[in-house]
């Protein structure tokens, strides 16, 4: 138990101090998680309400997809987009591996599905009246598409900040595609994997509060606005 | 006085299921017209077909002459024309005012116009000093009336009411029934489905009863 409390303590002054290292980590991960969101934003939002607002062949079998998309193992995406990117790849000319760019490709690939899934969903729970009462007071398709996007808007956010969670909080791509290059790939869930490994306990926990730290100020973010 | 709706030879289908099966059917402008029948008689189905939500699986539907045509271009000009009115009506998210003006922007109404078309249709229903309320918040009757002042503010050709006072008090049902008794002699046609036996009496409208998916008792016919 003592381990664990003198830990903490340590943990608590690193994060007091600023230290370059955690810092490092931390700017890292959230630039990374930031941007693979922004773009999964872009492809997963408009593609779960166009799965959710319209009828077509195979709609079943995409939906299945995208909830197959959902479950592929962090590993298994950094091991197709190392194929990919490596200098023997398709894309290795690119020069991209072992870059935040690299890892904001693969967390794209993560978020996107989660995106699409939990907007999706948004659509599937929204009040089915929302639509119908828009084109009867006049508006055209678009404007009544966008009224429903208004109403089920905290869905959709909610979708984005899962997106955000499940990139900021994986390791297997961020390891593989980053290659936890100290202050250029290393995030804070790498760090935390490496030193802990090295003994350095209360360096990972450090990171591993942060972590927890930047989780709960996003979930509360997401509540201050579901109650405006 | 010229009708404001023909339906010919009107089939509605759900799978195998017939909703809806209309020889004829005209429904005159300017008049009000109370639908009755059981449930599942097709009258919220016909509703959907007159507000031009569905199209029907066969036949045809002229709207003030003219032939619709549900498959080319855009339905948003017969809709402009038309509002529906639902038993337990859709509020959107935020204020009162928002709501009764979504109509009034889809129409690109603007400004200082838009604030008193607003305004007028509250004081319709009896909402003065509603604007700023939260939609979400009113009651099951003022949510009714506030969608009674989103339809009406945008003085549509046709006025649909699928059981609007179904749950609403005495007093509002009252006020309710007044406003939609007068609407005819604006030049609005209004169709109204109730169960409430009394009601087609107390508006003083003609009743057309559906049976089945068909016209059980024709109205009387309108000169077109």
């Amino acid at each position: 138990m003592d381990f664990l409390v003198s830990s903490f303590a340590s943990a608590l002054r690193l994060i007091g101090s600023f230290s370059p290292d955690v810092v490092d980590a931390v700017g890292t991960s959230l630039a990374v998680s930031a941007g693979a969101t922004v773009f999964a934003a872009l492809f997963g939002i408009p593609l779960g309400l166009l799965v959710g607002l319209s009828d077509f062949p195979l709609k079943r079998l995409v939906v299945t997809l995208l909830n197959t998309l959902m479950a592929v193992p962090t590993v298994v995406v950094g091991l197709l987009v190392y194929g990919f990117l490596s200098r023997q790849g398709p894309l290795g000319v690119l020069g991209l591996l072992f870059t935040p760019t690299a890892m904001v490709i693969g967390g794209v690939l993560l978020a996107a599905p989660i995106v699409a899934n939990y907007s999706l969903a948004s659509v599937r729970g929204a009040d089915p009246r929302i639509v119908p009462t828009a084109l009867t007071l006049g508006a055209g398709r678009f404007l009544a598409v966008g009224t429903l996007i208004g109403e089920i808007r905290f869905g959709i956010l909610a979708a984005v900040i899962a997106g955000f969670g499940r990139v900021v909080s994986e390791v297997g791509v961020a390891m593989m595609l980053g290659g936890n290059i100290r202050g250029y790939t290393r995030t804070m869930t790498t760090a935390i994997a490496l030193e802990t490994s090295k003994g350095e306990f209360a360096f990972g926990m450090a990171l591993g509060i942060v972590l927890m730290t930047v989780a709960l100020l996003v979930n509360l973010f997401l509540n201050l606005l579901q109650q405006r | 006085m010229r009708a404001m709706y023909r339906l010919d030879s009107i089939r509605k289908c759900y799978g195998s299921n017939v909703a809806l099966d209309i020889e004829e059917l005209t429904i005159g402008e300017g008049r009000l017209y109370t639908l009755t029948g059981a449930n599942g008689a097709g009258k919220s189905t016909l509703l959907n077909l007159l507000a031009f939500l569905s199209p029907p699986t066969s036949g045809e539907i002229f709207y003030a002459g003219k032939r619709v045509d549900w498959n080319h271009g855009s339905m948003e000009e017969y809709r402009r024309k038309v509002t529906l009115l639902h038993q337990s009506p859709y509020l959107f998210g935020g204020t009162v005012y928002d709501n009764v003006a979504f109509g009034l922007k889809a129409r690109g109404i603007q400004g200082e116009a838009r604030q008193r078309m607003v305004d007028k249709a509250l004081d319709g229903v009896g909402l003065q000093g509603f604007r700023d309320r939260k939609a979400r918040e009113l009651s099951g009757g003022e949510a009714q009336r506030v969608a009674m002042a989103r339809a009406l503010a945008l003085k549509p050709e046709v006025l649909l009411l699928d059981e609007p006072l179904a749950n609403i008090d005495r007093e509002t049902t009252g006020l309710l029934e007044t406003l939609i008794a007068s609407l005819p002699a604006q030049g609005t046609t209004v169709v109204l489905i109730t169960h409430d036996p009394d009601q087609p009496g107390r508006l003083n409208g003609e009743s057309i009863l559906l049976e089945g998916g068909k016209v059980a008792i024709p109205h009387p016919p309108v000169r077109r």
